[in-house]
């Protein structure tokens, strides 16, 4: 018996090792038949032939499925799998299927490249992914050395994609999101703001810089920077009693929404702070994510900036919402839109190109001559730096003290 | 004046949070000489169970907080459990070393085996709101009812568990143990019933300081004990491990060393200040502020 005992112990150890060390192959799984033979090889090679007819496309996802942000993980999972059932049904792509293999980054930089280098190695040369700029950023390297093309649809850091490489975006940049809400700051009369942001983090830390060199530009005055070190932190207290000491009315907070939520808002206005607190794309997802039972009026006077609007009245806009809905029984948030963007940006690159080739879709892609249109907007990348070019929402939350609701406040589409 | 009172408060708000889960590492310590890593995540299971009770106390109409002691239940049988299942057969095979890697292995089995449950999973869970807002107004600046209570329970709990090892017969049989194993069998002690039963104490210290937790900072995931344990951890070493005041006076130093190097010197740079401190103090006074040096028994 203590024999038995100490020998299930062992392996529940091996099995926590194990679990820790392999956890990307683990992780890795094929929603279709895997179809690693069928896709070409990453064009290590690029005079090999491209991939013969009727085998099926095979599109790799990197998405954080479990750990902090795995809202957004499925957010990417349900907008693919809904994006793909609809190609397949329709014929699918130049007349192959597409096959979708789903990997987890667990919102990790290392577990990405781990996740990446598990789609490689299956032969994948399209990737959708990953969601944040943290783990998309660990990745980049690899996808251009790998000549793999790989189009996020929401890490918004300037640093993701460069001139002339196989890194694209469905989103708009950090230095357009940040400079959005200075440009929102300026027009609604500010001009003493504030600044509490992530020094650790590629998103938070991107957008405060951004936001920073937009302000300067729009004459904004920044009179306070407060940062935290991690984004396990708990207490915002100190920073927001810097924010009013400071006298300031509008205070910059690019922060996910697992810390809006249950923190900052709340303990912002604690500490006395009454302004507005303005975010980003992060924020999408805070009403689920407030405290019942606490005075949720803390929650007005928040804006952020986001990507699309569910109840926008365009017909793509309103038919991408009935399917999701139908299909998912809730409403699509912006990185389910820009995921699904993602996935028909490649059907119309796969199409231009006559090819599923990563080298022949990297240039279909990078054509400004491809304009797509899509439930975020209809772009074009006509920047070299595989950056679309599009508009943003405005969005605020109210409350009346029970629950939190989210409201379009102003579409913008270009800065003046 | 009212940024160091503001500075103080959030301080304390840390510290006592700190102080509460030292308690509980030190007990543990104090007894078995084990440092208890999964002690932590006995704190996420405390806060998963509230998460899960706290609907149920809803809709009898009790207070939220009365589900701590579904808390306080589930806690101890895990507690006893993982003594059971890991940490006595390693025990009795290996050596100190071995015991604590087992620590870390559960601590790390924990966070993944609740994440595979499907009813936590991956996602965050933000907990209800538990004790009503407000408390005490110092030049406009407020100090928690919540806060005020979590320095009060630690310090009863502190002198209860002072008392208790002291004064009751488990309690000087858990010091006996602690002092000599073999001389603690030949007094007639049953040596593993006093460990089980320290952990049960141990653990059910997890699911307090998970409700005031929960009561401050109203966020539930899977790897929340592993930061947290971290700091309550240092906490009870720069206090003086196994020593239970000394958990206490540690975790207010933390927590007000956090808080004042985010006011005066640096927001990002709290942490480092944190272990700084550890450092230096472990450098004048290795066994900790209130520890004592001892010469190893032979």
């Amino acid at each position: 018996m203590r024999k038995l005992i100490s020998l299930l112990l062992v392996l529940a150890l091996a099995m926590s090792v194990v679990a820790c060390a392999a956890t990307a192959p683990a992780a890795t799984e094929a929603t279709e038949a895997p179809a690693a033979e069928a896709t070409e090889a990453p064009a290590a090679d690029a005079t090999e032939a491209p991939a013969a007819l009727n085998e099926p496309i095979t599109l790799g996802v990197i998405s954080p499925n479990t750990g902090a942000l795995a809202v957004y993980g499925a957010a990417v999972t349900n907008a693919v799998d809904l994006a793909v059932s609809e190609i397949n049904a329709a014929g699918g792509i130049l007349g192959q299927q597409v096959n979708v293999i789903k990997t987890d980054d667990q919102f990790d930089p290392a577990e990405t490249l781990n996740a990446f280098n598990s789609l490689v190695s299956q032969g994948v040369g399209l990737i959708v992914g990953s969601v944040t700029s943290g783990c998309t950023s660990a990745i980049t390297g690899a996808a251009n050395e790998e000549g793999v093309v790989l189009l996020t649809p929401s890490a918004t850091a300037d640093s993701i994609t460069t001139a002339d490489d196989y890194v694209f975006r469905a989103c708009y940049a950090d230095s357009f999101q940040g400079a959005i809400a200075a440009y929102y700051a300026k027009s609604a009369g500010y001009t003493d703001v504030g600044v509490v942001y992530c020094a650790a983090d590629t998103y938070s830390k991107g957008l405060y810089d951004s936001f920073a060199a937009a302000a300067a530009t729009y004459g904004l005055n920044i009179k306070a920077v407060e940062s935290t070190a991690s984004l396990d932190v708990q207490d915002y207290t100190n920073q927001f009693a810097s924010m009013v000491s400071s006298g300031v009315q509008f205070v910059y907070a690019p922060y996910y929404y697992d810390v809006i939520g249950p923190y900052i808002v709340t303990q912002a206005r604690a500490a006395g702070y009454t302004g507005i607190i303005m975010g980003a794309d992060g924020y999408d997802g805070t009403p689920d994510y407030v405290v019942e039972g606490a005075d949720l009026t803390a929650f007005n006077n928040v804006y952020w900036t986001n990507h699309y609007d569910p109840t926008d009245t365009d017909p793509l806009v309103q038919k991408f919402v009935a399917a999701y809905t139908a299909m998912w029984g809730s409403t699509p948030n912006a990185i389910s839109a820009l995921a699904y963007d993602a996935v028909y940006m490649y059907k119309l690159a796969i199409e231009n190109a006559g090819s599923a080739e990563p080298a022949a879709v990297r240039d279909a892609l990078a054509n400004p001559a491809t304009t797509f249109s899509g439930v975020t907007g209809t772009f074009a990348f006509n920047d070299v730096t595989g950056t679309p070019s599009k508009g943003a929402v405005i969005l605020s939350f109210a409350s009346d003290g029970t629950s939190v609701t989210t409201k379009l406040v102003d579409v913008i589409k270009e800065l003046k | 004046m009212s940024t160091f009172l503001q500075t103080l408060f959030v301080g304390l708000r840390l510290g006592s949070i700190y102080a509460l889960v030292a308690l509980g590492y030190t007990m543990v310590y104090g007894i078995i000489r084990l440092i208890n890593f999964a002690h932590g995540d006995f704190i996420m299971v405390g806060g998963y169970t509230m998460i899960f009770t706290v609907p149920v106390m809803i809709a009898l109409g009790l207070p939220l907080w009365v589900s701590v002691f579904l808390a306080i239940l589930v806690c101890a049988l895990v507690g006893m459990a993982t003594e059971l299942v890991a940490y006595r057969p390693v025990r009795k095979k290996g050596t100190s070393m071995t015991a604590l890697i087992t620590a870390i292995a559960v601590s790390l089995l924990l966070e993944n085996l609740a994440q595979a449950i499907p009813q936590i999973g991956p996602n965050p869970k933000v907990a209800n709101k538990i004790f009503a807002a407000g408390g005490i107004r110092i030049a406009n600046v407020t100090l928690d009812w919540t806060t005020i209570l979590t320095i009060c329970i630690s310090v009863i709990v502190m002198v209860i568990l002072y008392q208790f090892t002291q004064k009751t017969k488990i309690g000087r049989a858990m010091r006996c143990v602690s002092e000599d194993k073999p001389a603690s069998i030949l007094m007639g002690i049953n040596v593993n019933r006093t460990i089980v039963t320290t952990f049960a104490i141990g653990s059910s210290l997890a699911a307090i300081a998970a409700l005031m937790y929960i009561a401050q900072y109203p966020k539930v995931y899977t790897t929340m004990g592993s930061i947290l344990g971290l700091k309550a951890f240092v906490a009870a070493v720069l206090g003086g491990i196994g020593i239970i005041p000394g958990a206490m006076l540690g975790g207010f130093v933390i927590g007000l060393v956090e808080s004042f190097t985010t006011s005066y010197v640096s927001s990002s740079m709290a942490d480092a200040f944190v272990f700084l401190i550890l450092i230096i103090v472990l450098i004048i006074k290795p066994a900790g502020i209130l520890g004592k040096n001892m010469g190893e028994k032979v």
